[in-house]
């Protein structure tokens, strides 16, 4: 469009360009993101990563809370398009209902009725006592051309956690992701990361590595090796495309400091400077790959900071 | 024979009552105030040459001690140094009957008392005469032939000084230097003399002439002016005419405000009305007005900003800016598309008298250099030029302290103009013409295995690039003794792109025919009607890429599958606006009442997209009850046509929207006091509605953008106290009070918001002191309430994103920055060699300063946040050389 009689939102540009030049300049230091100091919800595996009709997909949550025990995460589904601005409308009264209610005090008969009736209002899950899972209804992608029953629908998945004692909703840490439902020809998985290379050793899986304190690491992740997938893509134009799988990572460290907070495969090489005093309690550093198609899995490194 | 009075003068002065012996002593601590302008002889009265000496060939000087009273008049007069002969009766006689302009000081005239050396010299035929029977020159029936002569030139500026007084002090012969600064004596007797050029404001030049029998001795002597900065009193900030309110800064001033790197535009910033802008950057918040509702011109040519995209300095050669008209409100019909403020800037049409001039500004930023001066023979054929380049080189130093880190980190801008005037044309008027542009680019390289976030499309390199050309043609003529023509077309381009990585990208072009013409008809110094027309055309194109197709917007999936989408457009636009306005001006003494009413009508089209046009009746209104008073006021509507993305649809539908409008309404008072303070005190309210605001159902592509339904409100009093630069102090203080609301629902309600940039206290206190030597000092001080802002209740994670979107549950700008403070200084010393000046200054930005929040920064998750502090400490190193040649 012209500018013949109005100037450009170039002012912006310069504001940025301060705004980053100076960004530094804060009259506090903010706590980082990939830093986890208090309860949050990492990552969200569903399997399958891009289910069908008829399908059951179970969940999977990395939530972590360094302070404290958590007492309850609750996960609710519905399809996006019946999602809000902040997700799944949430039965506020059905929780009501639920406080102060004792599982272990129901019979698996009242448990399953329970279960049902949480179902119906979109509770797919009540960590500990109901592993979330959700059935994508039969008729779910009825009525929709090929095309868009190969482009599917989107699951939208709201997992709140419920720290014990919390009294306040802010203690609450809530979070959102996408499951894709559809016939497609090359239905997405979930990427693995095989192993973690730590200073140049091949790490196994739940090791717990000793490091000394303030010593620097360098730290890189091995993905599967199927874990970077060709998929079809169906164009606007009908034409198929074949398209290669872009995963990307994000760390995430207890205790301690990164350079980077995320990297793009094959970039995947971090550096973690463990915490400057020893200690005999175990930290852990996590790892989340994503493929952005809504496949994603992690790995959680146990390590013990010795002096 | 002729009587030449030696005006030795003032060799001292002082106020007349300190100096008559039957005053009453004064207190000895009280300094009289400084004068600023001596007295200069009007009327001189020759005395007859007492026929003794005539005959005896004696010549003669009398000193004499008059005082002169607030009129001019010589109220008395006293003998100081008698010469006898007859002198001292004639010369008292003459000087009671002078009359002189009457000595000023900050408060207006005032008596003085003054030396005055009244000379009685034979005519150089009579004088040679009278010794010819002692030098037996019976050969010299005439004059005797020139044999020692010279110039006077101004240090520095290699100006010609003109009417300067030359003496030969032991021989009693005294000459004055003629329009090209020459001085010539005739038959001084060979040997060495004692040679003296004064006057004030310049520094004595005194020595030993050698004068050899049968030579022409040919000097040129250089005179050093006590304060050059005394020449460049012009206005700088003015506005017209018709306006409500006229506040004048000499450049003297604009150059040492400190934090302003000495541009002039960025003036502005401390003057009333000005909102501080975030970082000091070059954001134009007038009156509480949307920075895009303010308009900026050039030689009343608009252009799309006015500063580089760093904000620090404006887009035009500050050398080559002769004034800035700055408008907040109530201005005329002259401008026009806009709601807010406008500025316009206004290039030098005065070029050096002599040689050509060459000005030279470096500091830690940017380097440029401005070359000016005049070309042709003959003085009615004479053009004047001027060739000016900048560039900024921070995209050269920022390298040093990133070379290792893989970045490339280059923002970098460059302007350039070129102007050329004749300077007179045949049947009188101008034309001119004036090529400028400026360029701005950005660029931030990314390494490759440098993730820059979590999504693949906002990966890899950063590219910016903004430019903007235009050449412009003044022309002004006379048409006939009442009516002139003032003409100005100009052509341009501006084009500006931008990509993000390989796969995002958009750039657009749009070509601008621009025309102002007026055509002023004067009857009667009682009455000036100007029509004229503002009109903007040019046809458009634009390219946008995108890696995904942004008609699914509303329904985004961090997750879904992208396309490629891409977008070319081109068409064009025009709005020929025309306008008429009328100066009345009732009263027998004209200058008392100005009655300014005016109207334009605006009309803006976008073929097959847009078309809309309203009328603006303005009304402005200067009285003068007395000399010194101004009492002032207008109304007037303000109509702004939609922006250009607001207007925009893909699918080329016909956009319903209406201009936007502003109801302006101002009164206010000037007062002067003395020669050197004045006051301005102005009231304003602003009724702004049919504001476009987002489309609040927006769903589809099938629904608008944009709605006329917001509504707004500024109001507030803007007070400016100034002393103005007419000695060695200047300064003012300047105070807006104001209130800026918004509110988006049409129907009114409690739903009123503080603007973005409403700041309710804005209060800047500048001052500056000449010092000895050629040093000055000046200081800024900024005590600003702080922007409002919104704060967040918290966050929730979006996984597939990794990014926590906000919420919140107070009311938009619910919350208030702290308030800003700041004191800046500025120190400058100007070395003045013969034919070159050099001013070396150092801006030290904040040197005081407070916690200056500018933004609120929140955490990841919206729990916590911080200020972002303002600027830091910033020294700034320059120099500005000013060579003649």
């Amino acid at each position: 469009m012209t500018t013949l009689y109005s100037p450009p939102r170039l002012a912006p540009f310069g504001l940025l360009l301060a705004a980053t030049l100076l960004g530094g300049c804060l009259t506090t230091e903010l706590s980082s993101s990939w830093l986890v100091d208090r309860l949050r919800i990492l990552a969200v595996r569903p399997e399958p990563a891009e289910p069908s009709p008829g399908d059951t997909v179970s969940f999977e949550a990395l939530v972590v809370s360094p302070d404290a025990e958590l007492e309850l995460v609750l996960w609710i589904g519905c399809l996006a398009d019946a999602a809000g601005v902040l997700g799944c409308e949430l039965d506020m009264d059905l929780l009501g209902e639920l406080e102060g209610l004792d599982p272990e005090s129901l019979t698996p008969e009242e448990l399953a009725e329970l279960y049902q009736e949480l179902q119906d209002v979109g509770l797919i899950g009540a960590e500990p006592y109901l592993p979330p899972s959700y059935s994508v209804p039969d008729d779910l992608l009825d009525g929709l051309s090929e095309e868009e029953q190969r482009e599917g629908l989107s699951l939208f998945v709201q997992i709140t956690a419920m720290p014990q004692g919390a009294t306040d909703e802010d203690d609450f840490e809530l979070a959102y992701k996408r499951v894709p439902v559809s016939m497609a020809s090359t239905p997405n998985h979930n990427p693995q990361i095989r192993a973690l290379l730590f200073d140049g050793v091949e790490l196994e899986p739940d090791t717990v590595v000793e490091v000394d304190a303030g010593q620097s690491y360098e730290l890189e992740p091995v993905l599967a090796d199927d874990a970077v997938e060709i998929y079809e893509y169906w164009s606007e134009s009908g034409e198929v495309e074949e398209r290669v799988e872009e995963p990307y990572y994000s760390f995430f460290v207890q205790e301690g400091s990164i350079d980077i907070p995320f990297a793009l495969h094959p970039y995947g090489e971090f550096s973690w400077t463990a915490p400057g005093e020893p200690s005999d309690q175990e930290r852990s550093i996590w790892i989340i790959v994503q493929d952005r198609r809504g496949g994603m899995s992690w790995w959680s490194q146990r390590v013990l900071v010795d002096g | 024979m002729r009587i030449l009075p030696l005006l030795l003068l003032p060799l001292a002065w002082a106020p007349a009552a300190l100096a008559k012996g039957d005053a009453p002593e004064p207190p000895v601590e009280q300094e009289p105030p400084p004068l600023l302008a001596d007295p200069q002889l009007l009327d001189f009265v020759q005395a007859p040459y007492p026929p003794q000496a005539r005959e005896q060939g004696i010549e003669g000087t009398v000193l004499l001690i008059i005082e002169i009273d607030e009129q001019g008049q010589v109220v008395y007069a006293e003998l100081a140094e008698p010469a006898g002969h007859g002198f001292d009766e004639a010369a008292m006689e003459a000087v009671q009957q002078f009359t002189f302009s009457p000595a000023l000081d900050s408060e207006g005239p005032v008596p003085v008392i003054i030396e005055f050396a009244y000379g009685f010299v034979l005519d150089v035929d009579e004088h040679e005469g009278a010794l010819a029977d002692e030098q037996a020159l019976e050969d010299s029936p005439v004059e005797l032939p020139v044999n020692l002569e010279g110039q006077l030139v101004e240090m520095g500026t290699r100006r010609s000084l003109p009417d300067f007084p030359v003496l030969l002090t032991e021989l009693e012969l005294q000459t004055t230097t003629d329009a090209e600064g020459w001085f010539r004596f005739r038959g001084v007797p060979a040997g060495t003399h004692a040679f003296r050029a004064a006057l004030t404001g310049f520094d004595a030049v005194e020595r030993q002439v050698e004068v050899a029998q049968g030579e022409i001795t040919t000097l040129k002597l250089w005179v050093r002016n006590q304060s050059y900065r005394e020449d460049e009193l012009v206005g700088v900030y003015r506005r017209e005419k018709e306006e409500v309110t006229r506040r004048t800064l000499s450049v003297q001033e604009v150059r040492r405000v400190p934090g302003t790197f000495g541009d002039p535009v960025r003036v502005i910033q401390s003057l009333p009305g000005a909102a501080r802008s975030p970082f000091s950057t070059g954001v134009l918040i007038i009156r509480g007005s949307n920075p895009e509702d303010s308009a900026v011109y050039v030689d009343g040519i608009r252009i799309p900003l006015i500063y580089h995209l760093d904000g620090i300095r404006s887009v035009i050669n500050s050398n080559l800016i002769e004034s800035v008209d700055y408008l907040p409100g109530g201005y005329g019909v002259r401008y026009g598309r806009s709601l807010g403020g406008a500025i316009d800037v206004r290039t030098k049409h005065s070029y050096p008298e002599e040689g050509h001039e060459l000005r030279w500004t470096t500091d830690v930023l940017h380097s440029g250099g401005l070359l000016m001066g005049r070309l042709g023979e003959r003085p009615d054929k004479q053009w004047g030029y001027a060739l000016g380049a900048r560039r900024s080189y921070i995209d050269l130093i920022i390298p040093l302290f990133t070379k290792d880190s893989g970045f490339v980190i280059k923002p970098r801008w460059f302007d350039y103009q070129l102007k050329a005037d004749r300077i007179e044309l045949p049947r009188g008027g101008r034309f001119g013409v004036f090529v400028f542009g400026f360029q701005d680019i950005l660029r931030v390289g990314t390494p490759d295995d440098v993730a820059q976030g979590t999504d693949q499309d906002t990966q890899g390199d950063v590219d910016v690039l903004y430019s903007t050309h235009r050449v412009l043609v003044d022309w002004e003529r006379r048409l006939s003794e009442d009516l002139s023509l003032h003409f100005t077309p100009s052509l341009g381009v501006d084009i500006n792109s931008g990509n993000l990585g390989a796969d995002l990208s958009g750039g657009q072009r749009t070509w601008l025919l621009e025309l102002r013409a007026e055509l002023p008809w004067e009857p009667s110094e009682h009455l000036t009607i100007t029509p004229g027309t503002d009109v903007i055309a040019g046809p458009w194109d634009f390219e946008i890429s995108l890696p995904f197709n942004p008609e699914l917007a509303a329904s985004y999936d961090p997750i879904g599958e992208r396309e490629p989408w891409s977008l070319e457009d081109r068409g064009w636009a025009w709005g020929p606006d025309v306008y008429v306005d009328a100066d009345i001006r009732p009263l027998a003494d004209a200058e008392r009442l100005l009655i300014v009413p005016g109207a334009r009508w605006t009309y803006v089209a976008v073929p097959g997209e847009f078309k809309g046009w309203d009328l603006d009746p303005r009304l402005a209104l200067r009285w003068l009850p007395w000399e010194t008073t101004v009492l002032k006021g207008s109304a007037g509507v303000y109509h702004q046509p939609p922006m250009p993305f607001e207007l925009y649809r893909p699918d080329d539908q016909f956009i319903e929207a209406d201009f936007e409008r502003a109801t302006s309404f101002t009164v206010g008072w000037e007062q002067a006091a003395g020669q050197a303070w004045n006051g301005d005190l102005e009231l304003f309210y602003k009724d702004l509605d049919r504001l476009l605001v987002a489309y609040e159902e927006f769903d589809s592509l099938d629904d608008p953008y944009f709605q006329n339904t917001g509504v707004g409100r500024i109001y507030g009093l803007e007070v400016m106290v100034k002393r103005e630069p007419v000695d060695r102090f200047f300064g003012w203080v300047s105070y807006t009070l104001s209130k800026s609301e918004r509110n988006d629902d049409l129907e009114g309600g409690d739903d009123w918001y503080a603007f973005d940039y409403d700041q309710t206290h804005i209060f800047v206190l500048v001052g500056g002191v000449q010092l000895p030597y050629d040093f000055e000092l000046s200081t800024r001080v900024q005590y600003v309430s702080g922007n409002p802002w919104t704060p967040y209740a918290g966050g929730i994670y979006d996984i597939d994103q990794g990014y926590y979107w906000s919420y919140s549950t107070a009311a938009y700008n619910s919350e208030r920055l702290p308030d800003y403070f700041a004191t800046d200084v500025r120190i400058e010393k100007l070395f003045t060699f013969r034919r070159w000046q050099l001013a070396t200054y150092v801006d030290l930005l904040n040197v005081i300063r407070g916690v200056n929040p500018e933004f609120v920064l929140y955490n990841y998750d919206y729990t916590e946040w911080a200020y972002v502090r303002g600027l830091p400490f910033i020294p700034n190193l320059g120099f500005d050389a000013n060579l003649r040649f």
